[in-house]
């Protein structure tokens, strides 16, 4: 009897064992099977995309191109007082742009948060699609969209970057704003404060300092953003790096590049501290 | 929240009017905002922004889209050729991000303060690298490989691959220094080299973090190359560049839809798939 059981047992065992080798061994073959799809397309988007497309004889041999890289080594010092004013600008349209986003940001924020969103099923999807819309589109394309619309100049790169980061802001945001602590908002209506008091007193005391740290983050990003934006006719830095292109001032071209780079270490700076102090 | 908030403020006699922030910090805190509104006041000024534009703009762009780009010319996106360069574009953003990939397990582990392998002068560069990177705008490096390697979209990738690596390094590094030192010393104590700690006590701790940044870098790597061909890398940029140029706003229209289209498509499928990979935690 007690070999019987102890005989069942194994046999159970045994069963178990056979079928956590046999589910091993199918993922090990899915999983093979997965890395040999991803090695074939590797191979041929290396063939199509490199081998295929490439304008080989354009190129040259390797010393062409170590010699075409040689023209962007150099340092124009005669360029760098015009660069000052492209590079304030550069600041400003990202700080403009970061407020202007704000702003846009916070009908976006309020009908995206789940909890205070005022009608559900239509108020929550529009401003779900918003965000992803504003996220998904790269700056270049909004900037072109507002050359078009508004003409050349500062404003299309403001209203660009204003676009861009509403998406990021609004949608960690209004994350924030579903994780919020539901007493101070119960207390605030147990006071008798109506909606606008409660969204004043219970909730943006709550996600204020994410909120603040989420704009000065998406500021130091924009600052990326504006430094390019000339090159599709919104003024700033992006205008100055076009014409050192095309008048063919490659030393220039690597001026331009280190302006961009210190302006970003600046902003990586500020961003840092401007973070480290909210929260 | 709590600047300026002290527990022994209640021990004093005469009850003070309760403020939230008290002299110094409320101080700073008045002349930071103030001095952010001047300075955004200042810039309007400096810009010469035309703010008399700004609310015309609304029914401008009404006009816009209705007069010129409003029957979108979806026949364009439909053509054969067109089709094969949104094929070209994403083994661009494929690619790129695999080789950035690739670079930036290496690049963030030497980036990463707690594991990297020289504190003194392997760390920095390795900062400094993963910086440049992610600072020069993915455009910028496109035009420069452009410039240096001529049209193609072997430029795109490489301008996308340097753009990736910055970007999935420095939050590879991070991810390596959150992690749990314990097992490392654990590890570490066995007489491991190197290398050995990394792949042993390092990689199992962020290998679904990994995943989930993977999947991320390919998704911001794909929404870049939709447009790195506007500057003459290969892909559908290039056909956005040639109608924009040509005035063929229709057709813009349909490309710019075309973009979103895809680049919803694949937010769905990377948020999916990160869910997925979270879940497998």
């Amino acid at each position: 009897m007690a070999s019987g059981k102890a005989m069942t047992g194994a046999a159970v065992y045994g069963a178990l064992l056979n079928r956590i080798e046999a589910e091993r061994k199918r993922s090990r073959i899915i999983r093979s099977v997965l890395y040999l799809g991803l090695l074939g397309l590797v191979v041929w988007s290396v063939k199509v995309t490199v081998v295929e497309d490439t304008d080989w004889a354009r190129m040259g041999s390797f010393g062409a191109i170590l010699k075409s890289v040689d023209r962007f080594i150099g340092f124009d010092f005669s360029l760098l007082p015009n660069l000052i004013g492209p590079t304030i600008e550069t600041l400003m349209i990202a700080c403009l742009g970061t407020m202007l986003g704000v702003i846009i940001c916070i009908p976006v924020i309020w009908f995206g948060a789940l909890n205070i969103t005022p009608f559900k099923p239509v108020t929550y999807p529009i401003a779900r699609l918003l965000m992803t819309l504003s996220r998904s589109i790269h700056e270049i394309v909004w900037a072109l969209f507002f050359v078009a619309a508004v003409g050349l100049g500062a404003l299309a790169g403001v209203l660009a970057i204003a676009m861009r980061s509403v998406g990021f802001i609004a949608k960690i945001s209004a994350e924030a704003i579903e994780d919020i602590d539901p007493a101070p908002v119960e207390a605030i209506r147990a006071v008798g404060g109506n909606g606008f008091q409660v969204l004043i007193y219970a909730i943006v005391p709550q996600i204020l300092p994410v909120v603040i740290g989420v704009i000065i983050f998406e500021w130091e990003i924009n600052i990326r953003r504006s430094a390019i934006l000339g090159l599709v006719g919104a003024g700033g830095l992006g205008l100055m790096f076009f014409r050192q292109m095309n008048t063919f001032n490659f030393p220039g071209v690597t001026t331009v590049i280190f302006a961009i780079l210190c302006i970003i270490l600046v902003g990586e700076f500020l961003s840092h501290y401007g973070r480290k102090s909210v929260i | 929240m709590t600047m300026g908030n002290s527990d022994h403020i209640g021990a004093v006699a005469v009850a003070p009017q309760w403020r939230r922030f008290r002299f110094p910090a409320s101080l700073i805190r008045y002349g930071v905002v103030l001095g952010v509104f001047l300075l955004l006041g200042y810039s309007i000024e400096y810009l010469e922004i035309p703010l008399e534009r700004l609310f015309p703009m609304f029914g401008k762009i009404g006009h816009l889209v209705t007069d010129r780009y409003y029957p979108a010319d979806i026949d364009y996106i439909l053509d054969a050729t067109y089709l094969g360069s949104v094929v070209d574009t994403i083994q661009m953003a494929y690619l790129s991000a695999l080789f950035g990939l690739l670079i930036s397990v290496p690049l963030g582990w030497f980036a990463s303060y707690n594991m990297t392998p020289h504190r003194r002068f392997v760390y920095p560069l390795a900062r400094l690298v993963t910086m440049l990177g992610r600072a020069v705008h993915e455009m910028i490096w496109t035009i420069l490989f452009v410039s240096i390697l001529g049209f193609g979209m072997l430029p795109g990738v490489l301008a996308l691959t340097v753009f990736c690596t910055g970007f999935a390094a420095k939050l590879f590094a991070e991810e390596i220094e959150a992690i749990d030192m314990g097992p490392v010393e654990a590890i570490k104590a066995t007489g491991a080299s190197l290398f050995q700690v990394f792949v042993y006590g390092v990689i199992p701790q962020v290998r679904v973090a990994f995943t989930g940044i993977a999947i991320y870098t390919w998704d911001v790597a794909f929404r870049a190359a939709t447009v790195v061909g506007f500057f003459g890398a290969g892909g559908m940029g290039w056909y956005l560049k040639r109608n924009v140029q040509q005035i063929e706003t229709e057709r813009v229209a349909a490309i710019l839809l075309s973009i979103v289209v895809l680049v919803l498509l694949s937010e769905v499928v990377s948020a999916w798939a990160r869910a997925k990979v979270a879940k497998s935690k």
